[in-house]
């Protein structure tokens, strides 16, 4: 090589990095501006998430993710009121009625409905769907639990037979699971409703492919660990969504997920904590922040193997009473949450009147001495070592670590792995631990069935010891009766009394009932928090 | 050579029976509960689910009767099904090796050609003021944690300054080349798309520096120590004797002889960069190799651990082996036996 080939090459290398330098510095045009397209439903929304699919497939699917596309794929028999997140609205059924005792109920359903490929929607797909979804024994199955029989008289009208009371069940069949799937395009591509779809239903990879639904939305590009692209269904039969389409974008943490907003890169930010919304302050970005339906809460296992405490009533007492909630509030949160009273978070059905806690340092000790531990106690205190909700496990764990000793008690503090957790919680127990709680639906009962002293609650089995469940009659004859009622002001005052008795349980004790920061671009309309499907996108659009 | 060669390649499938055993007894003997990934924490207490569960994905036999499956369809070429991602392994890895090999060549390209380049200056320029801000550099690169240099360069250069794009491997709002290597620039450049290979480049400048930039300390550091050592030999001392340009003696008579311990730490520095992303592809939102290793452990995802730690183990043998054979082109004096 002579010199003068050497001086172009040189030359040509230098044009090479200075044009990349320029092309990479030149960023987006969104870069710090206020986003293109005010007005433009046509540029595609992204919603920044770190996702926790487990399932594409609706009738194995169980995450907060999971919700916001079913509910964007497939539509269910009736829909959530957004403005109350309680009233039931037509959907896929235009009308709907349960018998006096809550052990049946008929559905009509629209004739207008139809799927995404154009095939009409019928009670067939509605039966097949809630058949699948009980038979794949997936983690939602249990919301078919007790159906005797589902009767299809003609394709518009379904009939589902319950074995026992379940006032419970339009609540489930409003939720993102029980969307209704395209029974003959899913069938054909592997799925089955039969007794033994556990073991023949093939079609879960298919799923991760395909929607099958009727929404407002279809699947166009689910890419693992990277994003979920929906495109708008054209022949959607309700109200059409605005947005033409939307992708939800992996994206781990809060803060980088606060840079994408403010850049526009996102449109929305789902996981900002209280915390890190107050940071921002770009004008673009609109910050609501919502009450949820979410809670943490510690609990207490006296049946734990490993425990050498008797964890009797007055001593779960005082560790209810040793605690400074509003203290744990602002050190996990900055206060961006609120105080819950039972296991039944704040907004649901019956827990208007609960008396909240509070701090009582000086009842705590004297109820440790009514229990007969007056000099406290040393106990193990395994926990996940998660953020969840914008609250750092970690953190919370030492503020109770604090309060507690002053009271005498000494936490030994584990943080383990999500599994390990699972693995030590379905063993031998732990005495003391810390977890959280998200719904599945809308009705008070799922609480009282997993929270509560009553038969088959995973709670009452953890905090009596695996054979000897600790029970509450009272909870056992008080959910029966709200199960077979029909009447909300009577379910009420039910779910009111059977929160008091989980109170005097005292073996889950709710720390704090964290607020949902809403972060969004501010061109966007329709933005809000729904109870049974985490975000509803068809329901958004661009000013 | 090519007998060695054989030798090295017919050795490989007994490693990694063994690294697959070893990694089999490891992974199952945690105390941890992998069904927590296939059910729902609320679910876990309803015997039919996990009944269902269990058999579903093959944990209701006993440990030996699960390893003797595992291997049996193993040798079919079928490495199982994700409890997590709930796709094949073996799609999984198609997936995801592609994004961590494109970001560690460019992060491998970066820290080799600005490592090599300090690292020469640095010796020529010996405890001058380029030898300082060389050892400065590598100091830094090998030092500062590769989250936080991440985080901090994301938001200097992509949220405050908008010189760069941020997290992800295109435009979020972008459409994803066809796939054929499933190296977006390649595959961008294959359809004739330079917008995207612009914007595929754009968003491997920060991650591949990142990442690169530990490694290219080494390599700078390396080069120096060995150039000099080189330099002060006395065949250098004749080569300048007989009158040739320093710069001949450096990069033709010097410089060769200093490559051969750096490539011994290119060659492992490739096989840690694609096992050991798992921070950079995080933080930028790259799904590669590196981030699903993290969340398949955290899941107790059998199947995809196991998936992993033979695509790793793969990855370091190959590597070693292509390391032994450049030393014999470097240096015809060494020979492979």
């Amino acid at each position: 090589m002579n010199r003068k080939t050497r001086y172009y090459l040189v030359a040509g290398l230098a044009l090479a990095a200075l044009a990349f330098i320029a092309t990479a510095c030149g960023g987006d045009d969104d870069n710090g501006g206020g986003g293109a397209g005010g007005g433009n439903n046509d540029k595609p929304l992204v919603i920044a998430r770190d996702m926790d699919i487990n399932s594409m497939d609706p009738s194995r699917a169980y995450c907060d993710t999971c919700q916001i596309y079913l509910t964007a794929t497939y539509d269910t028999l009736i829909g959530l009121d957004p403005k109350d997140n309680k009233t039931f609205i037509p959907r896929v059924a235009e009308k709907w009625e349960g018998n006096a005792d809550r052990t049946q109920y008929t559905f009509t359903l629209n004739k207008k409905a139809n799927f995404a490929d154009g095939t009409p929607l019928t009670s067939a797909d509605v039966k097949w769907t809630f058949e699948r979804l009980a038979n794949v024994k997936g983690s939602a199955a249990y919301f078919m639990d007790g159906i005797t029989a589902i009767e299809t008289p003609d394709p518009q009208t379904v009939i589902v037979k319950l074995a026992a009371s379940d006032s419970s069940f339009l609540a489930k069949v409003n939720a993102s699971y029980a969307g209704i799937i395209n029974s003959k395009l899913a069938s054909a591509n592997g799925a089955t409703a039969a007794k033994d779809a556990d073991t023949t239903d093939k079609a879960e990879a298919w799923f991760l492919k395909n929607s099958a639904g009727g929404g407002p939305y279809t699947l166009a590009n689910y890419t693992e660990g990277a994003e979920i692209r929906l495109a708008r269904n054209d022949k959607y039969w309700g109200d059409k969504p605005a947005l033409k389409e939307v992708i939800i974008k992996q994206v781990k943490d809060a803060v980088t997920q606060r840079q994408q907003l403010e850049t526009g890169d996102a449109d929305i930010a789902m996981q900002i904590d209280p915390d890190t919304a107050k940071k921002i302050s770009n004008k673009s970005v609109t910050i609501k922040e919502v009450p949820s339906f979410n809670f943490v809460y510690i609990a207490l296992s006296p049946g734990a193997k490993d425990n050498k405490i008797d964890l009797n009533p007055k001593i779960r007492e005082a560790v209810r009473s040793a605690l400074d909630y509003d203290g744990i509030i602002q050190v996990t949160l900055g206060g961006g949450g609120k105080k819950q009273a039972a296991p039944i978070p704040n907004g649901f059905l019956g827990t208007k009147n609960l008396q909240l806690p509070s701090r009582d340092v000086a009842k705590a000790k004297q109820l440790l001495k009514d229990g007969g531990q007056p000099n406290g106690f040393t106990i193990d205190a395994m926990y996940p070592n998660v953020n969840v909700y914008g609250v750092d496990f970690n953190t919370m764990m030492q503020k109770i670590q604090s309060d507690l000793s002053e009271i005498g008690i000494k936490l030994n503090l584990q943080p383990v792995e999500f599994t390990v957790w699972v693995a030590k919680i379905r063993g031998d127990g732990i005495p003391l631990t810390a977890v959280y709680f998200a719904p599945d639906h809308t009705d008070p009962i799922q609480y009282v069935q997993y929270f509560g002293m009553v038969p088959g609650a995973p709670w009452a089995g953890r905090a009596g010891g695996a054979n000897t469940p600790l029970l509450n009659q009272a909870e056992v004859d008080l959910s029966a009766k709200a199960l077979a009622s029909s009447s909300d002001a009577e379910r009420e005052k039910l779910y009111e009394s059977i929160g008091n008795e989980m109170i005097k349980d005292a073996i889950i004790l709710p720390i704090v009932n964290p607020n949902l920061v809403l972060a969004y671009r501010s061109e966007l309309e329709g933005m809000h928090y729904s109870a049974c499907c985490n975000l509803e996108v068809a329901r958004l659009k661009r000013k | 050579m090519a007998r060695y060669v054989v030798v090295r390649v017919l050795m490989m499938p007994i490693l990694l029976l063994g690294l697959v055993t070893v990694a089999f007894v490891v992974s199952r003997t945690v105390p941890a509960d992998p069904l927590s990934t296939v059910v729902s924490e609320r679910q876990l207490g309803n015997p039919v689910v996990v009944q269902a569960a269990e058999k579903r994905w093959g944990l209701d036999k006993p440990l030996p009767a699960q390893y003797v499956i595992y291997v049996r369809n193993l040798l079919r070429g079928d490495m199982g099904t994700s409890f997590r991602t709930k796709q094949n392994v073996r799609q999984d890895l198609e997936d995801r090796l592609p994004v961590t090999i494109e970001l560690t060549l460019a992060a491998m390209a970066i820290a080799v050609t600005v490592g090599l380049l300090l690292g020469i200056l640095a010796a020529v320029r010996r405890n001058s003021w380029v030898d300082h801000l060389a050892r400065l550099f590598a100091l830094l690169g090998s030092s500062l944690p590769v989250f936080w240099t991440g985080l901090f360069l994301l938001y200097i250069f992509y949220a405050r300054l908008g010189w760069f794009p941020g997290p992800g491997r295109l435009d979020p709002r972008a459409v994803a080349p066809d796939k054929v290597t499933g190296l977006y620039t390649v595959d961008a450049l294959l359809a004739g798309d330079l917008g995207t290979f612009w914007d595929a480049l754009q968003h491997l400048a920060l991650p591949s520096f990142v990442l690169g930039w530990a490694v290219m300390g080494i390599i700078s550091r390396l080069v120096r120590a060995s150039l000099l050592e080189v330099l002060n030999q006395d065949y250098v001392r004749t080569a300048r004797a007989k009158g040739l340009t320093e710069r001949s003696v450096i990069l033709t008579h010097a410089l060769r002889n200093a490559l051969i311990p750096t490539l011994t730490i290119i060659g492992i520095s490739f096989a840690i960069l694609i096992t050991g992303a798992v921070l950079t592809e995080s933080i930028f939102a790259w799904p590669g190799i590196g981030s699903y290793a993290v969340d398949s452990s955290r899941a107790l995802d059998f199947p995809a651990i196991m998936g992993v730690s033979i695509l790793g183990g793969v990855i370091f043998l190959v590597t070693n082996l292509i390391t032994d054979m450049t030393y014999v082109l470097v240096d015809p004096r060494i020979r492979l036996s």
